[in-house]
This record gives C-alpha cells, structure tokens and sequence, in this order.
C-alpha cells in the first residue's frame, strides 16, 4: 500500500516531508515538496487499517501546519488532501484530485480513478517531471492533453476503456503510459529518498596500529553508533566496505557482502576481522574508513509450530569463520549446473530459508517415496589405475596408493561413453582429456573438453569402483567409489 | 536392591545417569529423533538418529555406509531442516547427492583438501587467504585437524540440526592419535540442543552415551570361485606381487592354483570358501550388465541395549531401469 500527500502550496515543503518521514522511512518527494508518496507497506501494524492511517496522516498535517503558522487550524487543513491506495500512481492521482482523505481497496484503484477529470494526469505530469529551472521547456507529452480533449475523452475512465494497441498506434508510447496510469499501473518502481548523511564513519589514528586485536576496538568505535542510525532508520546492512589506509599510502578495501540485513555492531565486527584474518593489511594501518550499504530491515514473523530458523547473523559468521578455517570456495552450498560433465557443479552462498518446511504429513507422506540410493565418493583428483583389458572390458586393476583394492575384476559394467565441450572456443585440439584428469596428468589448467568411457567394477573385496577411461591417451583413472 | 537404588541415585546426583543400563532405550519423541526415511533401519534404530548425542556409521568401503548417511542429510533436508556435511577429503559428489534426494540447498557443503597422497597435492596452509593451523605436521593430519576445527564451529553455531562429518578415508593410525576430549568437546556442544552429529568412519570411532553405532557389512555370499579365479589369474599370467602388496582382504595369491575338487554325491557341488561381493547386477550378458546395487547388512547396537538389532537392507543405483 501506498499513501500520497498534497497540499497544493510549496510552502509547506519542509513540513509534509517531515510528515512523511515521521511515518515511514521510505519517502519520495515531488513537485518541490507539494506532493509526496510513502510507502505505507506494514504499517498497518503500528496505526491499524489504511483508514485509520490515512486519518492520522491528515492529523499530523494539521499539526505541523498549526504548529509552523502559530495559528489555530481546522481539524483537517482545507488544501490537504491523503490518499492511500495499493499502487502509487492511483495514489498521488487520487491526492491531487480529491479533497480530504481517499481510501482505496486492493484492486480497486481502476474504479476509484475512473471518474476523475482527464486533466489530473496533465497536473500529475506537471509535478512530477518538475523542471528544474523555471525556463526549461515543457515536457513534449503534455500536448496529449489537448489531442485528447479533442477525441472527447473527458476522465481517466474513457482513457482506460480504451483499446491498448489503437491508443498506441495514434498516440505512440507517450499514449500508452497514460493509459497505464489511467488504469491506475504503476510506470516505474519508487524510489525513496535517499538520507543526505551515508552511513559512514572514519577513524583517523594518532599512532598506526599494527596486527587485528587493537583494530577490533577502534571497529567497535565506528561500528556501534553506525547500529543506532541503523535501527534508527529500520535499516540492516547489506554491503560493509572497509577501508584502510595504511602508512605506505595504500588504501586496502574490503567489500562483504552480507546474505541478510544485519546491524547488530558485536557480529559486523566479528565479520570484518574474519574477512581481514584472510586477507591482512601489508603495513601499519593509518586511517579507518567503514561505509554501509543500507536496506531495509527484515520482518519475521515467527510461528510456534515450526522449528526456529537460525538467525542470519549467525550464519554470516558461521560462514565467515568456516571460509577463514578453510579458504576461499570451500564453504557454501552446492548447486547443479546444466551440463553432462560428470561430477560438475557449482558453489553457491548459503542461506538460510524460512517459511518454506514441509509440515509432518507432507514430509511423511514423502518418506515412503525414498529409498536408499548409492552415493559416490568422487576423487577430485582422479587416481591413476594400471587396467589389464581383454577383449575391451576390464579384467584386473593396479592401483599405487594404499587402501585401494587391486587384483582381479570380478564383474565389470560399461563403458557409458560421454563426451562434451569439444566445440567450445579454447578447448584443447586433443579434446580428449576431462578438466581434472587433465591436471592430474599434465598438471596444467584444466580443459573444457572431455571424451572417456566409464565403467563400474567390483572387486573381490566387495569394492566397487568407476573407472573412466581417457580415450584420447588411454589412461586410466579410478573417478571414485560406489559406496 | 538398596544398594542398586543408592548407586543409581548417586549417578543422578552426579549427572552420570545416562550409563545406566536397561535392556531397551525408552522410546523418544519425535522431536528428539532425526529419522532416515527408511522405514527398516528407522524401525532399527527405534526412531531414528537422536538429537543431541553423536552417532556413527562405520562400515568397509561399498557396504552402503555413505549412502545411509547421505540418506539421513536428505530425511532431513527434505523436512524443511538445514544440514551440514563436513567433508574432510572432498568426496562429496553434488549430482549423485541430489539423485538421492538431498536438497542442496540447504546443506551446508564444508570442502576439506582433496588429497589423493600425490605430489603434486597442495598443503592449504599454502594458499593465500587460508589460516594456518597449527597441529601435527603431515598434510593429512592437518586436514583432520581442520575438519574437526570446522565441526566445532558447525556445532557451536547451531545453524544446522544434523552434521555429518566424513572420515571415512581417514587412516586408522591418524584417527587413533586424536586426543579423546576432542568427541567429548563435540558432545557438550550439542548436549541438550536439537543437533544430531553422524561421524562417517571405517571402524568404530565415536559415539555419545545415548548415541547409536550403525555397523555396515557386505554382505557377503558364498560361491564358488575361487577356482574360476584362479584359472583367470593363471591365464593372464598377472604379476601376483602386486596384489600382495595391495590388495586389502584378498587372500594372498599362491603359485600354484588350487586343483579343482571334484565334489562327491550327495555333497555340495563346490565348498564356500571365498565370498563375493555384495553387489547386485542387473542384467546377465556381459555388454547389458549394470550395477543396480549393493546388498548390506547392519548391524544397530546403543550404550543401553544389551542386543544389536540387525537390519538387512540394499541400495539401490540411480538411473537403472
């Protein structure tokens, strides 16, 4: 839901803007101050239904007017005008036509817009691409006023009704956007009004600071009233820059990128230093820069029939501190890529999903659909085998490492024959070689390319292993074992 | 029967009740129990795994060990629950892990060194960005080292509600030089929680007081073999010392190969002397046959049983039809 704001004088800028800003931190401002639009998405919490909302906006408009003229003012100031409505446009248009306060039901902009005077959206027009300077021309659309007069088109509601594809054919995409704001659609997302003050702080040292443990206390510093503006302002970071300059004149920035919106100051500290414990600052640090990227902060609604998800800040730091023990793309979650290469994927962040658990029957009703399927421990670095072949199956395998069976194959299943990427750019001429085979023989980058047989073996052990065949050089590798 | 009675109570007073000995486990709730999804091994396991304590899954190579566990990170992952498998060895396989029904995710994949004990393997602690950690100096020991590392910090944080950890490569002897607080240490951390850690090993390794070990074997089927084997060996004239110098549980070679025993009437055609894997192959023609899967016996014992309940179950290949 959104609500608009006009009071039709430009004098009252700095007032409704405080209004607004005292209602929701999500506000736009147009027209010099005369209209503004927030977003009134859950509020309804705090001041109950829209009505209601839209009457203590009104209130709060009275006042500030009262109070900034020092006079006594009606309940309701005689130019204000409020109207709250699912989509922005319809609510600004509803603003600037209707006195008083407008309530619009959910799907219900198009009818509450279809009786207003086609006029609205050349005012509406006016205000929102105000120039800036009084000598700029006009806006080229605003003749579609007059063209429209001229059809007999008299409210929002004829413009509407009107067929999509003729309004564009005659009045191009000028005619179009009017129609959709007629229909009460918004055209562009809002965009709110961004605070002047970024949320910033600098610390420059008297004396450089060598090693993380003295820098934790001077991130706290920065960090902590860095958490009241936030909470403030309902904003969680989403990206935390940290620069640091250090006494050779370099500066060194770090950009983290946090999975939820986070504030709370103890766990971005804790993040920070993890993220610098893997990659220290070359020289004494001279001056403290951190820049956080604002967002707005999260609303959980939390269910006793459901077990507790972990908080964000948990797995950010669970995160961080496993990607500092382990290194970097060795921590997240996997992800399925769309090719044939056996084995691939890829690694993506993890988060943590709410909202989404299988009530019990449902996942009871699943467990009768699973079985136990065979795993495969894969070898990312392929183990070279000695294969004895006859007649083109594999009759006895050599493996040089310890604890890996090798004798006789009792019974072999195969080949599957894959190949793939030999028509990429850059592959190697053989194509024959997969990408980690390839590094395993020749210790070079991997190629794209790949081409082999596979077989699955069993040994008298009872172990059971794949085996891929390059068949470009002959080699042979143990993938992994079925197990 | 007072004194039975004294003794009891004192072990409550001191919180060392849970070694106390019944015949079977009261049954838990639900909410204390991770089940697998399986209905034999969950009816085993009287539940499933329990919340709270750690569990292990040892069993040889092939014998379905990985599979149970995997099987146990999907039951979970399925329900809506993060999961977290600490891979010491990266042995994880994404697209077989998610034909069995894990949902990827929400599975926490914490990627160890592959470490295939070749030269051109690189020590972590090398690479830029990577803490060192200080330990015993061999690159296995220090991978061990790490993924316990990773299991404490996994543990702690509570994010996931069960956590595997894979030793199931590790050797024997680097396993054996873990101190013994090292389990102990994981076992406060989950006491009382709603974490279930599974240790994926190769033999008997750890377990909580209310934990379950689940001991896989192959299940092995008597045939007769040997002799066809023996013939097969003889006639691609292989070099036999490479086997004795590899090979696990084949019995070593002999020079000579048995002579084939001509059974008597009324006996069995051949004696049962040498096993044969565990697997199950779909198809009789050399150029049709497919692995379809793997027969397994396990084998379900617990601190309070005094009986190891025993299941019999097989795995079954993805994609065969």
């Amino acid at each position: 839901m959104f609500a608009a704001m006009f009071t039709g004088s430009t004098g009252s800028t700095g007032s409704l803007l405080s209004v607004a800003q005292s209602f929701s931190p999500r506000v736009e401002a147009f027209g010099a101050g005369s209209l503004v639009l927030l977003d009134a998405s859950g509020l309804s919490r705090l001041f109950g239904s829209s009505r209601e909302l839209g009457k203590y906006l009104l209130t709060a408009i009275s006042v500030s007017s009262a109070s900034s003229a020092a006079l006594d003012a009606p309940a309701y100031p005689l130019h204000a005008s409020v109207a709250v409505a699912p989509t922005a446009v319809a609510a600004m248009l509803l603003a600037l036509a209707r006195r008083g306060l407008t309530v619009v039901a959910p799907e219900q902009e198009a009818a509450a817009l279809a009786p207003l005077p086609i006029s609205t959206l050349a005012e509406f027009e006016r205000i929102r691409t105000a120039p800036s300077h009084p000598r700029t021309p006009a806006p080229p659309h605003l003749h579609l006023l007059g063209v429209l007069l001229k059809w007999g088109i008299r409210t929002l509601g004829a413009l509407a009704a009107l067929p999509g594809p003729e309004v564009h054919e005659r009045l191009g995409a000028h005619g179009v956007a009017w129609q959709r704001l007629a229909r009460g659609q918004d055209d562009r997302p809002m965009v709110p009004r961004v605070d002047e003050a970024p949320f910033e702080g600098v610390i420059e040292l008297e004396w450089p600071i060598e090693g993380l443990e003295p820098l934790s206390f001077v991130l706290a510093r920065l960090l902590e009233p860095l958490a009241v503006r936030l909470e403030q302002a309902d904003r969680g970071a989403a990206v935390l820059y940290t620069s640091l300059r250090l006494t050779t004149r370099a500066v060194q920035t770090r950009a983290l990128q946090l999975p939820a919106p986070i504030r709370d100051p103890k766990t971005l500290r804790t993040l920070i230093l993890l993220d610098l414990e893997s990659h220290p600052p070359a020289a004494a640090i001279d001056t403290v820069r951190v820049l956080i990227e604002p967002t707005p902060g999260r609303v959980l609604q939390w269910t006793l029939l459901d077990r507790a998800q972990p908080a964000p800040e948990q797995v950010s730091t669970l995160i961080a501190r496993l990607t500092a023990l382990m290194g970097e793309g060795h921590v997240g979650a996997p992800a399925l890529v769309d090719s044939w290469r056996p084995g691939a994927f890829a690694m993506t962040e993890f988060r943590v999903k709410s909202g989404e658990c299988l009530t019990p029957a449902l996942a009871t009703r699943h467990s009768s659909l699973f079985t136990l399927h065979s795993a495969l421990r894969r070898f990312r670095l392929p183990i070279p085998a000695r294969v004895q072949v006859r007649e083109g199956r594999p009759v006895r395998v050599a493996i040089d490492r310890h604890g890996f069976s090798s004798g006789t194959v009792v019974q072999a299943a195969g080949p599957w024959r894959t190949s793939g990427e030999w028509w990429t750019t850059g592959s190697t001429g053989s194509a024959g070689v997969s990408s980690a085979s390839s590094a395993a023989l020749a210790g070079s980058a991997p190629s794209a390319a790949w081409d082999r047989d596979e077989w699955d073996i069993a040994m008298t052990d009872g172990t059971i292993y794949r085996l891929a065949v390059e068949r470009q050089v002959g080699q042979w590798f143990v993938e992994g074992v079925l197990d | 029967m007072a004194a039975k009675a004294a003794v009891e109570a004192l072990l409550r007073e001191r919180k060392l009740d849970r070694t106390l000995t019944s015949v079977m486990p009261e049954r838990l709730s639900d909410e204390a129990l991770a089940p697998l999804d399986v209905e034999a091994l969950d009816r085993g396991l009287a539940g499933g795994l329990p919340r709270g304590q750690v569990s292990e899954v040892v069993g040889p190579a092939s014998s379905g060990r990985t599979s149970l566990v995997w099987a146990a990170l999907g039951a979970a992952s399925r329900r809506g629950e993060h999961v977290a498998l600490v891979d010491t060895f990266d042995r994880f396989d994404p697209p077989t892990a998610a034909a069995c029904g894990i949902d990827l995710s929400r599975l926490l994949w914490v990627r160890g060194q592959a470490i295939s004990k070749t030269a051109g393997a690189v020590d972590p602690s090398w690479l830029p960005g990577v803490r060192a950690v200080g330990g015993p100096g061999t690159m296995v020991e220090r991978a061990i080292d790490r993924a316990l590392k990773a299991l404490n910090l996994v543990v702690q944080s509570g994010v996931c509600t069960l956590v595997a950890i894979d030793f199931a490569d590790v050797p024997a002897t680097a396993l054996r030089r873990l101190p013994a607080a090292t389990w102990l240490r994981i076992e406060r951390a989950i006491g009382g929680g709603d974490t279930a850690v599974v240790v994926l090993a190769a033999a008997p390794l750890a377990r909580s007081a209310d934990g379950r070990t689940i001991r896989l074997e192959a299940r092995q089927e008597g045939d007769a073999c040997r002799e066809r084997e023996a013939c097969r060996e003889e006639d691609l004239g292989w070099e036999r010392d490479t086997d004795r110098a590899h090979s696990r549980h084949v019995s070593p070679p002999v020079k000579h190969p048995l002579p084939v025993k001509h059974p008597l009437p009324g006996q069995h055609p051949l004696p049962i002397t040498h096993p044969l894997p565990s697997v199950i192959w779909k198809g009789s023609h050399d150029r049709s046959r497919r692995f379809s899967g793997v027969r397994t016996a396990a084998s379900i014992t617990a601190a309070r049983w005094s009986q190891a309940s025993r299941v019999t179950f097989e795995t079954t290949a993805i994609g065969v039809v």
